[in-house]
């Protein structure tokens, strides 16, 4: 250990927020010794931060033009994709800490993530859902006649997740293109990229980074929800479906109230990727999909549909997936888990077990001595979620067309199908799953990395925020009339 | 070396090598099971040598020619541990060892060959077809394949026996790569003139002397030491070894 000793706030105000009391956590990691500060809040401190943050962003903010929020934004990423940038090397030492997740994983994926928003990602963003992005700075015409412009909420109130580190900056970058001041509450189990993030845009733009309200607290504090769901104009949810739902009753009707809840992601494997030459890749990227961050974003697959037919059966498949899985574990082990997580997956073991036992036809392969790692093989193709910290279904197919319409009856939960076939049933595969309910279609191997302007859980991530404000043709043409010059 | 629990087949353990292998897998507390061809009195008393010793085996008569011997001989070693950890394919087609009356490459056949192949390769080749959906479900197997340091250094052209067991070492790398993924290693071992066993008795002496001369160790190998390097690549230390061939003839080759 080295002798740097840090003192690190867990929130971000604006400056004449004034936090008196914290309560302090020390915690050791490879570059040194970090005091990390809680914030004791009060309803009052809510209400005051999130006034003084509406407020820069009412005189500051929603005045900047819009390509002078994306390179600012820019500048910050380019920070973050500097490997010696202080903020970045502190998120690599701590967040293994905070979260339980291998630092190699950590290290990879945060730096693929904030990939994502580059200015040239950033545009792509808003080409994704803008006509003309410049309707967030000013009036701009329409195909159809007048003119439009795009207001974002005065203040956003962004409930976050804790699940994989860093994907709270998302939500935050999409609030600042739209203008919005952010009022983010974090969740304990991760609640430092949100404000390591607030302190990179401070150090590109202070007036910017006063905008926004970063704070801690443990769900189910009524009291100070109650005040930031007053502040705001608009809320995110991200979070379980209690999460959701316990927000959703209590926000009175005029807010906008966008939530992502639970949601079930799978995988499809059709025979011609089981091929001599393609399987052992295969598996390698079905593994990674369920190594990386132990299947705890929405995003990883929770089961995997196999396809009869290759030179691997579906059941040599889950074995093969059993042995990658234990090779993943000695790279990198997985996190360690709450007691009732492990119990879960010792619940779900013994049910298959017990169910192989008694004739179905099932088989366990799991990790011995503890729970890193369980593939539950089924010769009859069915639906079954995953207690998750890579657990994982397969599920043997003669074909993948008609396992795919099965799936219909859990279309409330189905988000992302990670697929690996042939180009000729790419789209027709596609068309059934989207059918089905399903709104993302990727590369396995690539399940956990959602990609700049995709629509999450099928909708838009800016065209939900703002309101439209419209110039009616008419509105145009009867000005021109009351012009003095007119003639 | 802890293999308690460890399930090992052993072909062709009635007698020389296969026997001290597993006599010393039995003393390192796995269950052994000793297969044999003919020589049933010689098997039983390897069989009876291991439980005198407080160690566990069985015996178990099969070609490892005949895929449906085999078959059963696997199943039944599953229907009484549940598990086969570990495969010495250790069997041959008969031999002699002879180097005054040994075949020329002008005297030999092809039949000569042929049953080489059938014992060293065809029948490791169904020994391990049959444990291997047992070792895949577990994830995890050790398979050894009993080769010699003459495909090497042919220092008596034994053709077909020597041939048949370079074909077993190309077997065994082939092996290593498609079985890695399952967690299954597989290795060769290769003796050099292993002294004393029923095989090499009517290797002459001056022979023997001219091998000690150009062996480092200055000896002829002995069964035990062969059995110590097949015990290592069985045991945890041996874990992340596959596709190599261990010579271990004292440095000849």
């Amino acid at each position: 250990m080295s002798g740097v000793s840090e003192v690190l706030s867990m929130y971000r105000v604006p400056r004449e927020v004034s936090i008196t009391e914290c309560h302090e956590e020390n915690i050791e990691t490879e570059q040194g010794s970090f005091t990390l500060k809680y914030p004791v809040l009060s309803p009052e401190i809510v209400v005051d931060a999130a006034r003084k943050a509406q407020n820069a962003r009412d005189v500051y903010l929603a005045h900047l033009p819009l390509m002078e929020v994306v390179e600012k934004i820019d500048r910050a990423i380019q920070k973050w994709l500097d490997p010696d940038y202080p903020l970045r090397r502190w998120a690599e030492a701590l967040l293994p800490i905070l979260t339980g997740y291998h630092s190699d994983i950590i290290r990879l994926e945060l730096k693929r993530y904030m990939r994502n928003f580059r200015k040239k990602e950033l545009l792509r963003f808003l080409d994704e859902e803008f006509d003309h992005p410049g309707m967030l700075d000013g009036f701009r015409p329409r195909k159809s006649g007048g003119m439009s412009r795009a207001y974002g909420p005065h203040m956003i109130f962004h409930v976050f997740s804790g699940n994989v580190p860093g994907v709270q900056v998302w939500s935050l970058i999409m609030g600042l293109l739209v203008k919005s001041a952010a009022l983010g509450k974090t969740s304990l189990a991760e609640p430092l990229m949100p404000v390591l993030f607030s302190m990179s845009l401070a150090e590109i733009d202070e007036r910017l980074a006063e905008s926004i309200v970063i704070l801690p607290w443990k769900g189910g504090e009524v009291e100070l929800e109650a005040k930031a769901m007053e502040a705001c104009e608009a809320l995110i949810v991200y979070g379980s479906d209690e999460t959701v739902e316990a927000y959703r009753h209590r926000v009175p009707i005029e807010k906008r109230f966008l939530s992502y809840g639970h949601k079930i992601s799978l995988a499809m494997v059709g025979k011609e990727a089981l091929t001599a030459d393609r399987y052992e890749d295969t598996l390698h990227r079905l593994a990674a999909d369920i190594a990386i961050y132990d299947q705890q974003s929405c995003l990883a697959p929770q089961m995997v549909y196999v396809e009869s037919g290759g030179v691997i059966t579906p059941k040599d498949f889950s074995q093969l997936l059993a042995c990658e899985l234990e090779r993943y574990e000695k790279k990198w082990p997985r996190s360690a888990l709450s007691h009732e997580e492990a119990m879960a997956i010792h619940k779900m073991r013994n049910q298959a077990v017990f169910a192989a036992i008694n004739g179905a036809d099932v088989n366990v392969y799991m990790s011995e001595m503890n729970t890193a790692w369980t593939v539950i093989f089924h010769r009859k193709a069915d639906f079954s979620g995953s207690p998750l910290n890579r657990t994982i279904h397969v599920f043997a197919v003669d074909d993948l067309e008609t396992a795919a319409e099965t799936l219909t009856r859990f279309r409330r939960y189905l988000q992302s199908c990670g697929l690996a076939v042939g180009p000729e049933r790419l789209f027709s595969l596609s068309e059934r799953l989207g059918t089905c309910g399903l709104n993302r279609i990727c590369a396995i191997g690539e399940m956990n990395r959602a990609k700049p302007g995709w629509h999450h859980d099928g909708r838009f991530n800016l065209l939900d925020l703002v309101r439209f404000v419209d110039i009616e043709r008419t509105a145009e043409m009867l000005a021109e009339q009351y012009d003095p010059d007119v003639e | 070396m802890d293999l308690k629990g460890n399930v090992v087949l052993v072909t062709g353990a009635s007698r020389g090598i296969g026997a001290a292998i597993a006599r010393a897998f039995a003393a390192e507390g796995a269950c052994v099971i000793i297969n044999y061809l003919k020589n049933e009195a010689r098997a039983r008393d390897v069989v009876e040598e291991i439980r005198e010793h407080g160690g566990e085996a069985i015996l178990y008569q099969a070609d490892v020619r005949d895929e449906a011997q085999v078959g059963q001989m696997v199943q039944s070693a599953i229907d009484q541990y549940g598990q086969i950890d570990c495969l010495v394919n250790n069997a041959l087609s008969h031999y002699t060892f002879n180097p005054k009356t040994r075949k020329t490459a002008w005297g030999i056949s092809w039949e000569d060959y042929q049953s080489q192949l059938d014992g060293s390769l065809r029948g490791s080749y169904i020994a391990t077809q049959a444990v291997l959906p047992f070792m895949k479900e577990k994830g995890r197997g050790r398979i050894i394949n009993m080769v010699t340091n003459l495909i090497d250094l042919p220092i008596v052209p034994y053709h077909d026996y020597t041939t048949a067991k370079a074909a077993l070492w190309g077997f065994t790398k082939n092996l290593a790569r498609d079985l890695g993924h399952f967690g299954i290693t597989v290795n060769a071992v290769a003796p050099g003139l292993t002294y004393p066993t029923d095989s090499s008795r009517e290797t002459q002496e001056d022979v023997r002397e001219m091998i000690v001369k150009l062996t480092p160790l200055k000896r002829l190998a002995q069964p035990d030491d062969i059995a110590g390097v097949v015990l290592f690549l069985a045991s945890d230390w041996g874990r992340f070894v596959t596709g190599q061939c261990i010579r271990v003839d004292g440095g000849l080759v």
